[in-house]
């Protein structure tokens, strides 16, 4: 137990150092690569306005990804029930998936207006797809004997899958999460670039793209990017949290034997 | 009035004929096993008596119902082969999964799960969760959790098959001293001899498929049933007439076969 929060830390500490030492010595221009020191020195001589940003990119990707995965179920219901609308459905979250959001961004910002409306929905639009697999898949992984069980009762179509096929997708529903937790942040962070409302980590970092020969520009961007990596870690931490207590009954979750 | 009425049931998919012309009549309150060579149609048969899928042919009854509505009714109880326990509820709730599903069906005179657990020696276990429960443990969670609906009809599908031979011992003798004096009329379909005397009233023996019963045997076995009626001349003979019956049944469509 003691080596599981040990570890981690020595080995984000040697990175760090390694990053530190590779800029000392190599004397590397400030916007290629900052020294994490002095990121650290800017983040903290800003506090007020990195939290702030944070916090608004935080619920951009939380609130992004809340939808996507609330689409997802919606779809993989039927999905999961019918072959037919597996097939029919499956295609099209492909092309979502793989079609560069960015290249969109624009488009949807003229759509839903400024704010945090394109970002919401771009960052849902991005985790839907991965949602939505993995949900279906869960959702057929259900023991055929529960299954059996549920019908020789006449369980409805709504209480099989509230208590048998929800439950059942749980696994891979959080699996698929800590995929769509760097997915979400970018996708927030690159909307926050293109929604002109100037909010954000992303505006941040856009805004400091702008002027790159600057030092302060690229105290910014590093910071920006500082505090994004900052967002990650503690989101899977949450979701590591939110796993334990809602899956203790998994083999996941137990000890392992070694 | 007869808990299960079959006549001339037939059940096939496509051109494999898995249950022919099947007549079966079980009086209301017995045990009744059925033993037969592996594939020949007995789980069809269960799934068939449950309302989980339409008989080709032939007419039948489950508590004086069609099967389907039996099961809207939440009259048949089955007890299958893996216990099927939802790992994610506790025991306690696992008992209860019957009762929690299509409620309006619910018997008034549905068994608290508290009281079925204590009775079957897992009173201090309801808070646990299945992984931590042994083999003979979760078919007991699963037996209790069949017998809460208070159903007329227990359906029970090798339900102790997964289970070493001392845990299977003891579980006949917990489902006798469950079952005996209640007006519950059982169905179990089994592969041992042995399990089907000392639990059952009467052992129909079906030959391969498609599903024909070749014998039917009358368990004159005194009841209550203790332990030692394993241990009763009576109960070696029974058993050997079940082997036999067995092995003539087998003869039969092996050479009567090929059609």
């Amino acid at each position: 137990m003691k080596h599981r929060v040990l570890a981690p830390i020595v080995g984000i500490l040697c990175f760090l150092g390694a990053w530190e030492l590779l800029v000392q010595l190599n004397d590397v221009r400030p916007f290629v690569l900052r020294a994490p020191s002095r990121v650290v020195d800017n983040l903290f001589s800003y506090p007020g306005t990195y939290a702030e940003a944070a916090w608004v990119t935080l619920q951009h990707a939380y609130f992004g990804a809340a939808l996507g995965l609330a689409g997802a179920l919606l779809l993989a219901a039927p999905m999961a029930a019918s072959r037919f609308v597996e097939h029919a459905v499956h295609p099209v979250l492909t092309l979502v998936q793989v079609t560069p959001f960015v290249a969109y961004i624009a488009s949807v910002v003229l759509w839903l207006g400024p704010g945090t409306r394109p970002a919401v929905f771009i960052v849902g639009l991005v985790c839907l797809p991965a949602f939505a697999f993995a949900a279906v898949d869960g959702m057929r992984s259900a023991d055929p004997a529960a299954r059996e069980l549920l019908a020789s009762v006449d369980a409805s179509r709504w209480e099989v899958l509230w208590r048998l096929r929800l439950p059942s997708a749980l696994p891979s529903l959080f699996t698929s999460a800590r995929y769509n937790v760097g997915l979400a942040l970018i996708a927030a962070y690159l909307v926050e670039g293109g929604n002109y409302a100037n909010e954000g980590l992303g505006a941040i970092g856009k805004k400091a793209a702008l002027f790159p020969s600057t030092r302060d520009a690229a105290d910014a961007l590093w910071a920006a990017i500082f505090a994004m990596a900052i967002l990650g870690t503690v989101t899977l931490l949450v979701l590591s949290v939110a796993q334990r207590a809602l899956m203790r009954w998994h083999v996941s979750q137990r000890p392992q034997l070694r | 009035m007869s808990a299960i009425e079959l006549r001339q049931v037939s059940k096939a998919y496509g051109d494999l004929a898995v249950i022919d012309a099947l007549d079966l009549s079980v009086e209301g309150g017995s045990f009744v096993s059925i033993i037969g060579p592996s594939g020949c149609g007995k789980t069809t048969l269960l799934r068939v008596l449950a309302g989980l899928e339409p008989a080709t042919s032939g007419q039948l009854s489950v508590d004086n119902r069609p099967p389907e509505e039996a099961r809207r009714r939440k009259r048949v109880a089955m007890v299958p082969q893996q216990p099927g326990l939802l790992p994610w509820r506790t025991v306690r709730a696992n008992a209860r999964l019957l009762l929690d599903v299509n409620r309006a069906a619910n018997p008034v005179d549905a068994l608290t799960p508290e009281l079925l657990l204590a009775e079957v020696g897992l009173g201090d276990f309801g808070a646990m969760y299945p992984h931590e429960l042994s083999g003979g443990m979760a078919q007991r969670v699963a037996l209790v959790r069949a017998l809460a609906l208070h159903s007329p009809l227990l359906v029970m599908d090798e339900p102790f098959a997964a289970l070493d031979e001392i845990t299977r011992s003891e579980m006949r003798h917990l489902l006798n001293r469950l079952v005996e004096g209640k007006a519950v009329t059982v169905l179990f379909v089994t592969h041992s001899i042995t399990e089907a005397v000392a639990l059952s009233d009467r052992v129909l023996v079906t030959s391969a498929r498609p599903a024909q019963v070749v014998a039917d045997i009358t368990i004159d076995l005194p009841r209550p049933r203790s332990v030692d009626v394993e241990d009763d001349p009576r109960f070696f003979e029974l058993c050997a007439d079940v082997r036999h019956a067995l092995h003539r049944g087998n003869g039969t469509t092996a050479t009567g076969g090929g059609a």
